[in-house]
């Protein structure tokens, strides 16, 4: 997320300063009393790095599409509060034969 | 037996889903489309396009968006959307208005003033 918003940053920084650069041209055209055709090259390059980098940082500063589906893992219900409510002890198990030295299988 | 038969469908889409996320899920696409529509005015503008090319241009940019957010959900519309179109075709007419606003005012800034 933070790289996002660094990347974002420099793509308009790149096109502030491409906006200049091209006000700067215009002013010399101006004093040569030519024809505006379109921005000098290096500012058309500095215009589509610009807007690559900020297509890039717009679709991955937002964030992540979360799934719908209700099987997927990310979905599943939250597990119930560890609470005394929900602990039983007085159950049917203690009658079982145990092992106590058997490890748990997470 | 009629238990078993609604099982074999589920190839259908789902009828039960997150609608929490469904809905949540449209702001990403939404500010997205938003902020590059906005970015897509200002290079316009710059770029000295005036008439049709600037409305080429916002669409070409909204085809890279499209084609952005499609890679964003994996290519599988179904496990984050309610259908494809939401995807490619949401958000592009009111990001347009955005567009032009921020056209006109960064060719006025650039060319006129």
């Amino acid at each position: 997320m933070g790289l996002g918003f660094v990347v974002g940053i420099i793509g308009g920084f790149l096109i502030a300063h491409a906006a200049f650069s091209t006000i700067q041209y215009r002013g010399e055209l101006k004093i040569m009393e030519e024809q505006f055709t379109g921005p000098p090259f290096n500012v058309v390059i500095e215009l589509l790095v610009g807007l690559g980098l900020c297509l890039w940082a717009g679709l991955a500063v937002p964030t992540k599409f979360l799934s719908i589906l209700p099987h997927s893992d990310e979905n599943r219900v939250v597990s119930l509060p560890a609470n005394l409510d929900f602990m039983v002890f007085n159950h049917r198990g203690k009658v079982l034969p145990s092992n106590p030295d058997l490890k748990l299988k997470i | 037996m009629a238990t078993q038969d609604k099982r074999s469908d589920t190839s259908d889409f789902p009828e039960i889903v997150n609608t929490d996320n469904l809905q949540s899920n449209m702001k990403p696409i939404y500010y997205s489309r938003t902020f590059l529509s906005i970015i897509g005015g200002v290079i316009a503008g710059i770029w000295g396009f005036t008439g049709f090319t600037g409305f080429v241009f916002y669409f070409v940019v909204m085809l890279a968006a499209s084609f952005g957010l499609a890679a964003k959900a994996k290519f599988s519309a179904d496990s984050y959307f309610d259908s494809w179109n939401r995807v490619l075709l949401d958000g592009i007419l009111g990001g347009l208005m955005s567009f032009v606003l921020f056209w006109t005012f960064a060719y006025d800034i650039v060319h006129i003033f």
